[in-house]
């Protein structure tokens, strides 16, 4: 329990994936003009994350490792077929994204409409891809490990992009030169708020 | 289908055409305007010669994908569309991968940083969805190999700024040492290397281009 | 536009058939050739680990000189257990380190491949496998026949950060460690430490990191750490013999 725990903290805070791996930068910046919207998305991709973690960490270990097809018949002691790991970590991804965006749009087709083409970019949100390649390097024992990594991934990536969006909500009243408006300003304080996690790195848990 | 295929036959880089190819590279960058592919666009940047390689890889990946879906775009169910996106990136990026490992086997190790990033490289899948997926074939492949270039060209200019303060030199060549400007006292700024000086970087490359091209301005300052 | 259910099905399927088909034949038409290419591969790190095979960039036929090569320098490969027993009907060369680290200490089978080099002294070589900051590194280290000092070390890495976590690849870095100690004076096993900026120096037991890729060296440094305390016993029982 204890472990789980850990791992939940540390995805968050020390490992957040997007300011200790830069992941998921692309939806991070284009989605984040308004609190709602990033809620919206964040909420998107805690699910995600949370379901295509645990299931991507069954098919590594049922299916795709070397000799883990043995639970089968011991004659496939020996089948690696570690080279699908990618397209069957995104073919999961994408089946799961794309069930998001069935219900989001049955559900709420304003916030349908205001995540536009990042909806399906969650597919390809390298935070969410990231979360499977790294369940894999890292080798959890446990699927409850892997599923709290997950969750916490999301959660981490939530935070960040609910943080960012509340910044850019009050720098609407801010005078800031005409070019550097709106994306360009976005840039410089997500470097910045990188700066600020920074200080969360070498902390052991 | 039929009827708009056969409307014009227009010529292979008429004014349509070509535009498709240069609008990438500054009014519609996809870094800079359209924020897609940032991830890689912070993981490369460090110095030069990774960035040249990975803008050179995404240009063959994304002509490629785009002709490939633009072919298939009559037969691809709306529903499953970013299931078949992806599963053609990744297909076309594995095989490519497993051909440099069994005759090219240099290149594949120096290349396996980049395979993931390729494949999860939003700008890919973004023109699939917004362009190819509704577009002919010819105009599929300027629009990819043009987004492909765009995205390049941001990627070069950060990774030379990068590279030139981080680390003083410029594709290897010690520049800044041969300038002898550490015997006056310059040090690098280790600071260029991490990460979040790459978002500022390009923050202030953004700042730059839309001084020069003011109808890029947005309206509200958030 | 709108299709039946079963046409997505189908869809879905066919697909499915014709991906999997292509890459499983894809990759079964190239494996043998993939394989003798990271068989090469392996060869090739061994050696330049003792500094060996450093033609290897200028010769049209690579693979027949790292055979030569290989045949030439490396006289005797064995595979030990944690207490230094030499396992018998093990082949060091098919060891995948990979694996054995995953295994609790006392099952581990640990190869050393002997190098038999100019000025007649053995050089004794021990794959390593670690995790790096987004993906696994690996490399190999001879250490001369005092079991301590470290004659040569090869690093390399999967998918590390170019230009920063990258650097450990280069010869640059890895020079550094030449030289360097696992055993201090009163034979306690310390290994190599590769510094952050706020570190101190360990005299004889540390090298300089590199500015930007601490999370990859640290990976590093847990490594030689983990694989050469597998190593601890046999090395000492070597260390007495002398």
């Amino acid at each position: 329990m204890e472990e789980l725990v850990n791992i939940f903290v540390r995805s968050i805070f020390i490992d957040n994936v997007v300011f200790a791996y830069f992941l998921g930068m692309c939806s991070y910046l284009a989605v984040s003009r308004t609190v709602s919207t990033a809620h919206g998305l964040g909420m998107a991709v805690v699910f995600v994350l949370g379901i295509t973690v645990p299931i991507n960490y069954l098919i590594e270990n049922y299916f795709l490792q070397k000799g883990a097809l043995s639970w089968l018949s011991p004659a496939f002691e020996n089948v690696d077929l570690s080279f699908l790991s990618f397209i069957m970590f995104i073919a999961v991804i994408a089946s799961m994204v794309q069930l998001v965006e069935m219900a989001v749009e049955k559900l709420s087709p304003k916030l349908y409409t205001s995540l536009g083409i990042f909806l399906p970019l969650i597919a390809v949100n390298c935070a969410i891809l990231g979360g499977s390649l790294f369940m894999q390097e890292r080798e959890y024992g446990t699927i409850a490990e892997a599923a709290s990594f997950g969750v916490g991934s999301g959660v981490g990536f939530y935070l960040a992009i609910v943080g960012i969006a509340a910044i850019r909500e009050k720098i609407k009243y801010s005078n800031i030169p005409g070019p550097l408006r709106g994306l360009g300003i976005t840039f410089i304080i997500a470097g910045l708020m990188g700066m600020a996690f920074m200080s969360f790195m070498g902390i052991e848990l | 289908m039929s009827q708009t295929e056969q409307q014009e036959k227009e010529p292979l880089f008429s004014f349509r055409n070509v535009k498709l190819l240069t609008t990438p590279l500054d009014d519609e960058n996809p870094i800079t305007v359209l924020v897609l592919g940032i991830c890689s666009a912070l993981a490369v940047t460090v110095m030069l010669q990774p960035a040249v390689v990975l803008t050179i890889s995404v240009i063959c990946v994304m002509g490629l994908a785009n002709v490939i879906v633009s072919l298939l775009r009559n037969t691809i169910p709306s529903r499953i569309r970013i299931i078949v996106q992806l599963v053609v990136i990744a297909s076309l990026v594995i095989l490519v991968d497993q051909i440099l490992k069994a005759f090219l086997y240099d290149v594949s190790r120096q290349l396996s940083v980049f395979v993931g990033l390729i494949i999860t490289n939003c700008i890919i899948m973004g023109r699939l969805e917004a362009f190819a997926l509704s577009n002919k074939v010819w105009p599929s492949f300027l629009d990819g190999v043009g987004n492909a270039a765009g995205y390049g060209i941001i990627l070069v200019i950060v990774a030379f700024i990068r590279e030139l303060f981080g680390s003083g030199t410029v594709y290897g060549y010690p520049v800044m040492e041969r300038l002898g400007v550490y015997e006056l006292g310059y040090e690098d700024n280790g600071f260029m290397i991490l990460p979040p000086m790459a978002l500022i970087t390009v923050g202030v490359i953004i700042w730059v281009q839309r001084a020069r091209n003011r109808k890029l301005i947005e309206s509200s300052p958030s | 536009m709108k299709k039946s259910n079963t046409y997505i099905f189908l869809y879905a399927s066919v697909m499915v058939v014709i991906v999997a088909t292509v890459l499983s034949l894809v990759s079964t038409w190239l494996g043998p050739f993939q394989e003798r290419n990271i068989e090469v591969a392996k060869k090739t790190d061994i050696l330049k680990s003792v500094e060996k095979a450093e033609r290897v960039r200028e010769v049209d036929d690579r693979h027949s000189y790292i055979y030569e090569e290989y045949e030439k320098y490396i006289v005797e490969t064995y595979v030990i257990n944690h207490k230094g027993e030499i396992q018998d009907d093990i082949e060091a060369f098919d060891v995948d380190m990979r694996d054995e680290m995953r295994k609790p200490l006392e099952e581990r089978n640990l190869p050393v491949f002997v190098s038999l080099i100019n000025d007649d002294s053995y050089k004794y070589i021990i794959p390593m496998h670690g995790r790096g900051l987004w993906g696994p590194v690996f490399g190999y280290v001879a250490l001369n026949d005092d079991f301590n000092t470290i004659y040569g070390i090869i690093l390399d890495h999967e998918s590390e950060t170019p230009g920063l976590g990258a650097e450990i690849s280069t010869s640059g870095f890895q020079e550094r460690f030449k030289g360097k100690r696992l055993f201090d004076e009163d034979s306690e096993f310390i290994s190599v430490k590769i510094l952050a900026p706020s570190d101190s120096p360990v005299e004889g037991h540390s090298v300089d990191g590199i500015s930007g890729g601490t999370m990859t060296t640290n990976g590093v440094e847990d490594m030689m750490y983990d694989v050469l305390s597998s190593y601890e016993d046999y090395f000492r029982e070597r260390r007495k013999e002398q």
